[in-house]
Formats: structure tokens, sequence, C-alpha cells
């Protein structure tokens, strides 16, 4: 009996060493280790032998069992083993094709533009206001210090309502708003000052070339307090211009005329293509025109109620378009409404 | 405006560089948009003497010339013209040059003898044309000078940019006096010595102004003897540089003192004039007149007039009529010198639509006090260059003496504006140079300063001339709170970004549509029209945002897209009762989001086999995923009749009775007329509305701790029941052990029977407090099943 246990013993070895796959080992375990093995056989025959023999078989058999069950557990892990190597050694799939599914949409570059700088504007403390695209001519022009035949009323050429297709007449003329500046009449009519406010939108004038579209966005802004100054308009669009077209960028106030605001600026920003050094954009200046501003004209706070003897102000306002032109590297202004698929898809 | 600085060099001293007088009068408010050197163009051409001509060997019409341009060596030049003598010295082209019109000049052979260089007519140099063949020069050049130097054409023009308000600066003059300001040096003001004779001129002509409230004064001035002809080409060249052409020398002063003065000026013919009357007056019913630019006007009420006793003679302040114009012929001159109304100048040239030189200087407002001063210049002006005597004195019809204004000026104010302190030593010097007078606590305006009226005024010319850069920035002080972002804007980035997330791209159009685009949805109704639109294209307001989307569809059909997915979050207009009163918008303005989808649903076809087309769900997927954004629950879909749908697949989206929007397959006659393509699906949803049901803060709710059970429930039912109609019974029946309900599968065909569909639905029961069993679950289940079967004619799927 105990050359029989020797052999299975040496049986079993050869063939876990030898078997490969999962089920080939345990069809052996089954083999030597189940109920109905080998073991089990020569344990069944032991009640035959004399005890002294029984007991030395049975020590015997013990032992061969956890052998064998300590060599079935490293077949196992070396079966496993070799299956995860056969398959880490198998067929790739193609890593080049396409991915599932649609990537996310693209924003407009013109509102998202209008977003950026509502969003620059919001960390100075500055709120959105809205206000009316189809405006009386009143707040469009009038209460702004643009009266009725002045020459600054050329500054912006007017699209008209035609007052047919309005449920009421009015006595004042209805116009699509030129700039966002109604809204700051409206804003101041309708709260006390302080106000800190910035006036996004769309704005319409009736003009249509290369550089020039009849319908474009303006951001403009407004800030009135006691004692507000000049100074601190230059540091806000300083500000801004830094936030928005990077921290080296420079800001230039030149004198300048708008009906409303006294005294005026244009700001020029440092040229984002060349550093200010002169280019083509720039028209060699190293300068960039984007910004309108300054000091709220006193007639303009008597418009929107405010008493100018008590506050001051200022205003300044900027058209999208160009801005996002610069930002993305646009050159025909014109692509920015024909809202090509093509066009959105790059942003 | 066109600003000479050759010219201006007559009244001021100028700095020595170019770009520095353009950087200090930018930096001042006199924007310098382009600067141009006109002799640019004859860059390569110089002043050369002709030392032998003799005939061409080979050639009747050619000389050969011996030609000294001055560098000591003489060059061989060919020429064709006859004009000149041995001697002359005339402009040579030398080799490399290129010609104003484009012609590089080489060294060529020309008839077989050699030729370096082309000696140049005054053609060639894009100069008007004099004598024909060569230019011949002045003898006492300098040999080897550019031409441009030798012809006086080394001037510099500037474009000057001025600003509505400065209309003292549409003169040589007015910029001169900045540049004296900003440099600190003298102005010049020209001569207007005046030789008179001993007659009067009040005996030639007189002056009655029958509205002293647009025309504020009136000067004339009689010149005889004038012998009408071209003036000086200095003069001519003067005009040129700024844009203006040579007429006579009569005409040519008038221009030549407005460009110089910034004054307008008229010159008639005296024989001309009707009863040697002179009358300022509005026009009569039906009245005409022939202006200069050979165009009978009819005459407006409005319209300010200069007449004689019977007619019309001039539209004051725009243009003068041809009957009175100056001729050859003319010999006896009046000369007008007025002020008017600036509002009644800029209607009639409004109304008229002539903008003129004249006109652009008194709606922008002239000054009342120059006129004087101005008109002895150009009379003096008209006798150097025309010949003839200046009458004894002038006609002056001034009826209400106009005033200087005095502004006051705190010197704290001007801290309190600019931010920083300008002592009171520099205000006055500054506004001092500028011709203000200072009276006691006050400023007195120069009366050319039209644009001066109070305070601020004074303190912006203090800043601009101390220059903007000397004002230092700082960032806003007294923030004292922050209001929270306004919820609407909020709600605009939620949408945008579920937007995005939904692989719709973003798009803007034009707020105005042709009125085709929206007829085509039948929302022409009530749209409100533009008065004067650039194109009909452009001609109304649009009621609906589908009237720019579903073109943008086609477009991109018709440009071999595959499949788009567009959105615009813009506003439709239409008029509302009550607009315009007491501060309400004039138009109710509804910010709406619209989509538009059509064509394949990944956008191109894909490898992935899911090359399908897009329908009705991708379009409610959108509208879910911006309800999802802002947390909108209880949305209802409901069917709907609409002419921008197709009937087959539209629907309402409410919550409650409140209607967020709609949504649909485009209706095929408006795809038809709009030539879009087929299957094109669209959504729009009102933003107020959306804004109204959405919880930008969502609350959230414990969760249960227990395992849920799921189990599916089929069920077949009549094809016109809608899925939600069961999904809500079995919420309903299922409360409260049944927290989520969703249809997976919908079937009709064959194994269910003509007019029925099956329906599979996936239920989730829960308890919050415990774990369900078997027993609970199929209890509830059961009754589920009884309540669909019984209430909707359904029978559970064998």
């Amino acid at each position: 009996m105990l050359e029989r246990l020797q052999s299975i013993t040496e049986t079993a070895n050869r063939e876990l060493e030898s078997a490969v796959g999962l089920e080939a080992v345990e069809a052996l375990r089954v083999k030597y280790l189940g109920k109905k093995g080998e073991l089990a056989g020569i344990m069944s025959g032991m009640g035959k032998l004399a005890p002294d023999e029984r007991r030395a078989l049975g020590e015997k058999a013990n032992v061969v069992k956890a052998e064998l069950e300590t060599k079935i557990s490293a077949a196992i892990l070396r079966v496993q083993e070799a299956a995860l190597e056969a398959e880490l050694k198998g067929a790739r799939i193609d890593v080049t094709l396409p991915g599932r599914g649609r990537t996310g949409g693209h924003r407009h570059p013109v509102s998202q533009t209008l977003e950026d700088i509502c969003a620059v504007f919001a960390r100075l403390g500055f709120v959105v206001e809205q206000g009316p695209e189809i405006e009386l001519d009143w707040y469009n022009f009038e209460a702004l210090n643009v009266p009725a035949d002045h020459p600054a009323r050329d500054m912006q050429d007017t699209f008209y309502v035609d007052g047919n297709t309005l449920q009421a007449s009015h006595a004042n003329p209805v116009v699509l708003r030129t700039h966002t500046s109604p809204v700051q009449i409206r804003t101041m009519l309708n709260q006390k000052p302080p106000v800190r406010a910035v006036m996004p939108g769309r704005v319409y004038r009736k003009d249509s070339d290369q550089t020039h579209t009849p319908m474009f966005h303006q951001v403009e802004g407004l800030l009135v307090d006691t004692k507000v100054t000049f100074a601190e308009l230059k540091g806000t669009l300083d500000a801004f211009a830094k936030a928005f077209f990077g921290a080296k960028s420079k800001t230039r106030f030149r004198p300048s005329f708008f009906p409303f605001t006294e005294p005026s600026a244009e700001v020029d920003v440092s040229c984002v293509f060349c550093s200010g050094k002169g280019c083509r954009v720039c028209k060699q200046t190293g300068w960039l025109e984007v910004l309108g501003s300054g000091m709220v004209h006193p007639n303009v706070f008597k418009h929107a109620g405010y008493d100018p003897s008590q506050v001051t102000g200022f205003a300044f306002g900027m058209g999208v378009e160009r801005l996002a032109m610069l930002r993305y590297g646009i050159d025909d202004l014109r692509t920015m409404f024909e809202n090509d698929y093509r066009f959105v898809a790059q942003f | 405006m066109k600003l000479s600085l050759k010219w201006l060099a007559d009244y001021v001293a100028l700095p020595g560089s170019v770009d520095e007088l353009a950087r200090s009068l930018t930096m001042a408010g006199l924007e310098i948009e382009g600067i141009s050197r006109p002799g640019d163009a004859l860059r390569g051409i110089v002043v050369a003497q002709i030392l032998s001509s003799d005939k061409h060997p080979d050639a009747d019409k050619l000389s050969v010339t011996k030609i000294d341009d001055g560098s000591g060596t003489p060059l061989q030049v060919v020429c064709g013209a006859k004009n000149y003598k041995v001697g002359d010295k005339v402009p040579l082209a030398t080799v490399g040059t290129v010609m104003p019109g484009g012609m590089k000049i080489g060294k060529a052979q020309m008839r077989g003898v050699d030729s370096s260089g082309m000696l140049c007519s005054a053609k060639e140099l894009g100069l008007p044309e004099g004598e024909h063949g060569l230019l011949i020069l002045d003898p006492a050049l300098k040999l080897g000078t550019p031409i441009a130097d030798a012809l006086g054409m080394d001037d510099v023009i500037f474009e000057v940019n001025v600003t509505p308000n400065r209309s003292d600066a549409l003169s040589h003059l007015g910029i001169a006096r900045e540049v004296a300001t900003l440099t600190g040096v003298a102005l010049k003001k020209p001569d207007a010595k005046l030789a008179e004779s001993a007659t009067d001129a009040s005996t030639k002509v007189q002056i009655r102004i029958e509205d002293p409230e647009r025309c504020w004064r009136y000067v004339a001035r009689v010149i005889e003897g004038v012998t009408v002809k071209p003036s000086p080409s200095w003069m001519q060249d003067r005009l040129k540089s700024c844009g203006m052409r040579g007429i006579n020398n009569l005409v040519d002063v008038t221009n030549y003192v407005m460009l110089e003065s910034g004054q307008p000026l008229h010159a008639f013919d005296l024989d001309r004039i009707g009863g040697a009357q002179i009358v300022v007056r509005t026009a009569k019913a039906g009245e005409k007149l022939k202006t200069l630019d050979d165009k009978e006007r009819t005459l407006h009420a409005d319209d300010l007039l200069i007449c004689d006793e019977k007619s019309p003679l001039v539209i004051a302040g725009v243009m003068g009529g041809a009957s009175s114009e100056v001729t050859e012929k003319t010999t006896r001159v009046l000369l007008e010198c007025a002020t008017f109304q600036p509002t009644t100048v800029r209607r009639s040239a409004k109304r008229h639509a002539l903008h003129t030189e004249s006109s652009h200087r008194f709606e922008r407002g002239t000054d009342v006090s120059a006129v004087t001063e101005v008109i002895d210049r150009a009379a003096a002006l008209i006798v150097e260059v025309g010949g003839g005597t200046v009458l004894k004195g002038r006609v002056d019809a001034y009826p209400v003496k106009k005033q200087p204004r005095q502004v006051k000026l705190r010197t704290e104010r001007v801290a309190e504006v600019l931010g920083v302190a300008v002592p009171a030593a520099e205000c006055s010097k500054i506004l001092t140079s500028l011709g203000f007078k200072s009276v006691g606590d006050a400023w007195e305006v120069p009366m050319a300063r039209v644009d001066v009226s109070i305070e601020e005024d004074l303190i912006e010319e203090i800043a601009r001339i101390r220059g903007f850069d000397a004002i230092p920035a700082a960032l806003p002080r007294g923030l004292s709170a922050l209001e929270p972002e306004r919820p609407w804007v909020t709600a605009e980035r939620r949408i945008r970004g579920a937007m995005s997330g939904a692989a719709f791209d973003e798009v803007v159009n034009y707020s105005f549509v042709a009125p085709a685009e929206l007829s085509a949805f039948q929302a022409e109704q009530g749209a409100i029209a533009v008065a004067n639109p650039l194109s009909v294209e452009q001609s109304v307001m649009r009621t609906t945002l589908f009237a720019s989307l579903v073109p943008n569809v086609a477009r991109s059909a018709r440009h071999q897209s595959q499949g788009v997915r567009f959105y615009e979050l813009a506003r439709s207009y239409r008029p509302h009762e009550g607009g315009g009163v007491n501060g309400k918008p004039v138009a109710s303005e509804v910010l709406e989001l619209a989509g538009a989808l059509w064509g394949m649903r990944d956008g191109a076809r894909s490898w992935t086999g899911a090359s399908s087309v897009v329908d009705f769900y991708d379009a409610r997927g959108a509208v879910d995923a911006v309800l999802a954004s802002l947390h909108i629950t209880g949305a209802r879909y409901e069917p709907l009749e609409s002419p921008w749908y197709h009937p087959r697949a539209a629907a309402t989206v409410k919550v409650g009775d409140r209607v967020l929007g709609t949504l649909g397959e485009l209706h095929p006659r408006a795809q038809k007329r709009l030539d879009a393509p087929a299957g094109v699906f669209l959504f729009q949803l009102d933003a107020a509305a959306l804004l109204a049901e959405a919880k930008l803060v969502p609350q959230a709710e414990p969760l249960s701790r227990f395992p849920s059970v799921l189990r599916d429930l089929a069920v077949v039912v009549p094809t016109e029941v809608a899925a939600e109609e069961v999904r809500l019974v079995i919420l309903e029946v299922g409360q409260p052990l049944v927290d989520e309900v969703t249809v997976f599968d919908v079937y009709a065909g064959k194994q269910v029977g003509e007019g029925k569909k099956n329906l599979a639905f996936a239920l989730r029961y829960r308890a919050p407090d415990k774990t369900l069993t078997d027993a609970e679950v199929a209890d509830a289940h059961q009754k589920i099943v009884a309540s669909v079967t019984e209430r909707l004619g359904g029978a559970l799927r064998a």
C-alpha cells in the first residue's frame, strides 16, 4: 500500500506539472483528492490492515494529501498566471478608431467673449443689467445728451422702427438701440446710487461693410457713487485689460468725445499680436483701440434723476466682436453672423 | 480732415519729428489717423540739366541727350519730347525708379541706343497736365535735388479725426493753436492788411436778416474790378493737398480761407444779385433753387435761404445757387461771411442730402466773433490773386450781439473729477494758452470753443493738455457688498452648458430677418418692421428664432454637412399693449432658447454602426437636458397643433399650467418654403418660464439605506395610450413603494396584434426604513398590473 501511495504521489506530481489550464488541474484534483479519488480509494482499503500498519499508512496518507493540496494550489496559480500571460499577449484593438458618441457642442465666439468680459467685471463687483433693444429715441439719445439735430448723431447711423407696426403711436421716434447706453439710463432711473453694473447686449447701426455689421454686441459699464474719479476709470479699465488680454497688457488713454461723458477717453490696449512692437494688425502703432470711456456727463445724471453735485461716475463701452476677433484671430467680421457649421465648430 | 504740415508751419513752429507731432496731437484728442507723403511717389526722380541733344540715328521722333543729374558723370538718355532746349532743367527718373504709374525704369536700349533713365512730363509725375512734353523746371534749382522737394511736394499730410465737438479744430489755424499750446510756442496769425477804396460798400449792397434766430450775423464786403482766372499754383497745391479742387481764384480764396480759419465763405457775382439787396429768410412754399451741383431743388419752409429781392440765391450754410455764381465775366464780387444757427444748417443739409465742407463746419458751430477778421483776410487775398479794389467798410448785420460764455472753475473740483490735484497756476496756464480769459473766479470761453459750457468741459481741457498719462490709475474705492449673481445670468450659463453637453453648436443671427422667413412659419402677423432697413432680408424683427435657425440648417445642408445641432439664445420681438409708456419697454422682447437638429445623430456616419438620423426624441432629449440643468421637475409633454410643426410629431412642454415651450418636426410646408432638408427637428423654450420653474440650488433628499428591488412590467395597451399615462398609473398605484419607473421598450407588430403595442417598464421598489420582502413587492406589483389592465385596457404581456 505504501508503495502505491508513493507511486500516486509521483504520478500526481508529474501530471500536475504538465497540466495546462484550470480545468485540467481541477480534473487532477478530483482524480486524486476527490471523494472517489485515488487517495480516498487507499483510505477506504485501510480497514483491512493491522492497527500498526493502519496508523503508519494513515499518517503517510495525510502527509501525501497535504502535499498534493499544496501542489494543486501552486498548479492553479501557475495555470492562472499562464492564462493571464497568454491574454496579455493577445491581439490588440485598433486604438486609432474614433471614440463613440459626439463631443460637446461649441460656443459662439461672441457669446463666449461677452460672458468672459462680464465675468471679469463681476470680479470687480459689477452686476449685470439688461434692457430693451427696441427703444424710445429719448433713452437712446436725448437722455444721453445727444439732442435731435446734433452732429453727434452722425456718429451712429440709426435704424428706426416703423411706427405702424407698433401697438401705440409714440411722440418720440422708436429706434433699434445704437448702443447699450439706454440701459444705463433705465438702471439709474430704477435705483438710487451707488451703481456698479455692466450692460451687455445686441446693438444696431445702419452700416454694413468689411468692418461693420448692422448688428453687433456691446458691453458697457457704469459706476456711480460719491467722488468717483477719472483715476478710478483708468484703474478699472487697466485691470480689465490685464485680466482679459494678459497681465503684460498695457493701456493708453486718449482724449476723445462722446456726448454722454466729459472728459471722454478712447482706450487703446497694447497690440495683442506684437506686444506693442508694431505689426499689420495695429497698423504699426503698437496699439489697438478697444474701448470708449469717460466721466458721466452732468446732463446725463440730470436726465436720470441723479444730482450731479452729489455724485460722479464713469462709464465705458466696448464692442464684443472686436475683442472676439482679436482674441480668436478672426479676420473677417462677417463670418461671425454667417453661422457656417465649420466656423462655429472651431471654438 | 486733411492737414498740410507745410501750411500749418505758416502759423506755428513745428517740432522736428513728424511722428512726435502726430503723437502729441493724438494724445491731446486730435487723433491722427493717417500720415501720407505725396512726394514719396516721386522718389528717385531728380532735377537734371540737358547738356546736349542730337537726333537719334535710327528714329526720326527720338533724340539722344546728354544729361547732368548732379553726380558729375553725364548720362545718355533717349527722349521723345521736342519742347526743350539745351540747358533746360527737367525731371529725370533715374534707373531703378518706380514711376507713380507703376512702371519701373531700367537701363534700356531705344532703337539700338543705350538710355539710362527717363526724362519726365508733368503727366508722368502725376501732376495736373500743363504744357505738352517735358516739364521744364525753374533754372535756379540745384541739380540732383529730389523732384518732390523741387516742386514743393515734400509736404506731409495728416488725416485728422476731428470729433464732432471740436469745430474749432476744423482748420489749420485751429490746429496750430493746439500745437502752440502743446509745445509752448507762439501762434502767428495771418495778416489781413487791406487797402480800401473811398467808396462805401454799403452804397452797393444792403443786408436784411428776417430770421435773427437762425442767422446770427451776416457780414459782406464788396470787391470791384476783379479778374476771374485760375488761382496761383501755390494756392491750388494747398487746396489739392487738403482734398479740394481748384475752380477759379475767387472760389479758391473762399475755400482757402475756410481751410485756414474754419469759417466758410461765399462769393457772389454782385451784378447777378437783384436789387443789390441780400435778404436772409426762410423758404416760401414751392420755391425752387438750382444749386451749384446743377440740381433743381424744391425748398422746404424750414430751409434758411440767402436771397435777393426776388429769389433764393443760396441754401444758407449748405450750398450756393447757379444763378449768382461767379463766372469768367464776373468783375464785381460780393463776399459773404456769416454765422448761422447750427441745427438749421444741419437740417437743411440732411433734407437735401448735401453734406458739404461748409455745412460740416456750420452744423458743428462757427466763431461768430471771428467773421470780421476772416472776411478781411479773404478780401485781401482776392485782391492779391485777382486784382481789383476792396470797397470801404464791411456791411455787418448782427441783430443780437452774442456774449462769450463764462464758466466757473474750482480747483478742488478738478481734483474730485480727475483723482489728482492740479495746481491752480497750472490750470490757468493751460486755459490761457487755449485762449480762455480769466474773469474773477470764472473763465471766459473763446467763442470758437462752442463745445465748452460747463465746469467739466474746462476740466477736460486741463486734463487733455496735461495728458491723460499724467493721471494715476487706481481701482475703485468703496465696494461695500457683493450682490449675488442675477438669477437669469446663472440660468443662461446653465442653459448654454446643457446645450454644449448635448453637443449643440451655438449660433448668433441678426435679430431682423426677411418677411418670407417669418411667413414660412405663419409668424409675420404683428411683426415689428424696420422703417429704414439696409435690405428686405433684414427688414422685420423676428417673432421666432426658427426664422433664422432653419435657414442656418438649410445652409449647412447645402454645404455638405451630414448633420448639425444648432441653438441660439436670443430675443424675439412683438408689440405689446402700453409699450413705451411710463418706462415700459416699447416692445415685448422675449428671451428664447431655440434649437434645430438635422441629419446624422453623430454628426456624420460612424464606424460604430450608430449612423442613424435624428428624430423627435433627440429634440426632446435636448429639452430634457435643459430642464435637468435647471432642476425643473414634473414637465409634461402634450401633443400640439401648430403651423410650425408636423402634426405627427409636435408637443408642448408644461409644468403645471405654465407652458415652457414647444418642440417637434419642422412642418413640411415651412420646410419647402425655406428650402430646408427633410427631417429637421426644432424646439423653443421661453427663458422667463424656465427661470420661474428653475431650482438653481436643488435641495438634497436623504438616501434610503435599504436595498431596492427591481421588477419589470410589460403590458400590451391600445396604440393610442401614451406611455406616460401608463407610467403615471404605475407611480400612483405603486405609492409609496415604487420610487422610479422608466420605460425601456416599445414594440408594435404582429406578435401583439393590430392596434396594440407593448410597453415594458422597469420599476424600482424601495422603502426608506426597511428591506422589502418578496411578498410585499409581489403584492404591490400585482396591484399595479391589475390597475393598468383595468384602467387603460391593457393586458399583461404573456
